[in-house]
């Protein structure tokens, strides 16, 4: 292995220490590293330099399909495989396609929805390095902390750490792989 | 959060100059509207048309108002933060409901002199089509004990008492809150909208079917209150997004809105986008799958004559099923469009268009030719309805604009204030 730990990890007290420090480490050009808070911090997002994320984009391809999947279901069944009249209506019609079309919009959204954001987040997710760290129960509860991962392009371990200590990052560690 | 008040305008007062001028102005225009739309009728050969396109546009404004109303209530009884700055302008908005309750004076005052002119079941000798009068048909003999003149005015009164005095209520405790500062009066104010909510659900169906429904009084439909509700939250929240980004661009808004703020109004236009089509497709479903006359002839008014050739309806449903519902839906799913201000209140000012054109598909098909065809869309009567809608929104907007610089432009001592300036930061 090229380097041997996972990368490094330091605390801090409270949410404006991380908030200040969540910044200077998005302005120096880290892409894979994180925050670990015990409740959301409103803004941090905009702090780490996060984009939105794609989520919206898989629920809208969801939903699209299963609109689209309603519409020919109702279409397959009533007007080609079994074609049979039923209260005098056309064998096919939009009109009473809908409700099933509308319902597995929905039903396909919240499954794109779950899906993507699981995918996205890698989960299920049986193990991760920071659970060897002793002191990460704290975050959650009253502790924050900032973990930059050594496959960062910039990871150094001389820099990174002074970088997080001049973001006034408490007991920085490093964090086995 | 008290950064947040401190760095907010330190006026925190409109600019009252400058909104009494404006006033003036909405004042000036509405009453030359309302004056254009009386020559109209005074020198129409049929009045019809004008007095129909003048019911558009009352029903149009009250629902708007209507609306801000229910948001007021709805805004309270959820104890919702980020609504609290927009909560104010729609307070504003509510000091419409006496001038709309005097423009609508004259409809219940012609239906007194003229009853049948508008609402053809006021006047038993009215000849339905088929040579039958209403006083000999069944269906109204049948519905006569809630369709009739004294109920109908008794009714109005009850609505607009009932909406002024909301109104009164919900601004009193609201303005006073930003003089002594007591949250009592927002406990007191979530009773209000306890009990007002109930009421304004009650009235503003009532009204939907009194007013609009009442037009084709054979018709059935348990789904048309609901339909109107949603044209009311659409107009109110569509509304407040216009007020926003005038407010901001003007200055006053700079430091207390954010994007977040356009985000959630944004979110809740999306909502009840989909829940007007619900709603709207839903009550037009139910009548097509049934397929029984009773209920398809007030469709059939809107697509076909008596030739079976398509009208002009036919192609106005379209517009409601592509204007009102799946261009605005498609526009607001994008996140970047509620939040970018031109992009929002340009969605905003077409909702407001569709939900007109919305009104007039449900009102003025009731005037009728000697077939008993619904006349055109495209007609001299759209100019009625396009001076009714300035002139009676000409009124409202003054009503709004006279209110405006009598408070703080936000509820600065809201419990909630602080919450809502830094809404989602």
């Amino acid at each position: 292995m090229a380097t041997p730990n996972y990368g490094l990890i330091a605390t801090f007290d409270s949410p404006p220490d991380l908030y200040h420090a969540a910044e200077k480490v998005r302005d120096a050009g880290y892409k894979n590293w994180d925050c670990i808070t015990p409740f959301p911090v409103h803004g941090l997002d905009k702090a780490m330099g996060v984009r939105r994320s794609i989520v919206p984009r898989i629920s809208l391809a969801g939903g699209i399909t299963g609109f689209c999947t309603g519409m020919s279901m109702i279409w397959w069944t009533g007007a080609y495989d079994y074609q049979i009249t039923v209260g005098g209506k056309p064998l096919f019609s939009p009109m009473f396609a809908f409700p099933v079309s509308y319902e597995l919009t929905i039903l396909f959204t919240a499954f794109a929805t779950i899906g993507g954001m699981f995918f996205l987040n890698g989960l299920p997710m049986h193990y991760h390095p920071v659970l060897k760290y002793d002191q990460i129960k704290r975050g959650m509860d009253d502790t924050f902390f900032i973990v930059i991962e050594a496959r960062d392009p910039r990871f150094n371990l001389a820099n990174t750490k002074a970088l997080l200590e001049q973001a006034g990052g408490k007991e920085i560690k490093e964090l086995e792989a | 959060m008290s950064t947040h008040a401190a760095t907010a305008p330190a006026a925190l007062a409109t600019d009252s100059t400058s909104s009494s001028s404006a006033a003036t102005k909405a004042l000036i225009i509405g009453l030359a509207g309302l004056a254009v739309t009386a020559a109209g009728i005074a020198l129409s050969p049929n009045k019809h048309g004008p007095v129909m396109s003048y019911l558009v546009g009352v029903t149009y404004w009250t629902a708007i108002a209507i609306g801000m109303l229910m948001m007021v209530m709805i805004h309270h009884i959820v104890d919702a933060s980020w609504s609290v700055v927009i909560r104010r302008q729609w307070e504003h908005g509510l000091a419409a409901f006496k001038w709309l309750f005097v423009l609508f004076l004259p409809l219940l005052i012609l239906a007194w002199v003229k009853p049948g002119y508008v609402w053809p079941w006021m006047d038993l000798h009215h000849v339905l089509h088929g040579s039958e009068t209403v006083g000999n048909d069944v269906l109204y003999q049948k519905k006569s004990g809630f369709l009739n003149l004294d109920m109908f005015t008794g009714m109005t009164l009850a609505f607009f008492i009932i909406w002024v005095w909301l109104s009164a209520r919900l601004r009193k405790a609201s303005f006073t809150q930003d003089v002594d500062g007591k949250a009592s009066w927002t406990t007191a104010n979530r009773v209000n909208a306890a009990m007002g909510l109930p009421l304004g659900a009650l009235t503003l169906t009532f009204a939907a079917v009194y007013w609009v429904k009442s037009l084709e009084y054979h018709w059935f439909s348990t789904m048309y209150g609901v339909w109107f509700f949603a044209n009311c939250m659409r107009g109110a929240l569509c509304c407040g997004v216009v007020i926003m980004v005038w407010l901001y661009r003007r200055g006053d808004y700079k430091g207390i809105l954010n994007t977040n703020h356009f985000h959630s109004i944004g979110q809740l236009m999306l909502a009840f986008t989909v829940f007007w089509a619900y709603v709207t497709f839903s009550q037009y479903f139910l009548i097509w799958n049934a397929n029984i006359p009773e209920e398809t002839f007030w469709y059939n008014l809107r697509e076909l004559n008596h030739d079976g050739s398509t009208n002009q309806w036919w192609y106005v449903g379209l517009v409601l099923v592509f204007g009102h519902f799946v261009i605005p839906f498609c526009a607001l799913l994008s996140y970047r469009f509620k939040v970018t201000q031109p992009i929002i209140r340009r969605i905003a000012f077409w909702v407001l268009t569709v939900i007109l054109v919305d009104m007039c598909y449900n009102i003025l098909p009731a005037l009728k030719d000697a077939h008993g065809d619904s006349l055109p869309f495209l007609s001299i009567n759209l100019l009625w309805v396009l001076t009714s809608v300035i002139g009676i929104g000409g009124v409202c907007i003054w009503a709004y604009l006279r209110s405006l610089p009598t408070t703080k432009l936000i509820p600065i001592r809201d419990p909630r204030i602080g919450e809502c300036l830094t809404h989602h930061e």
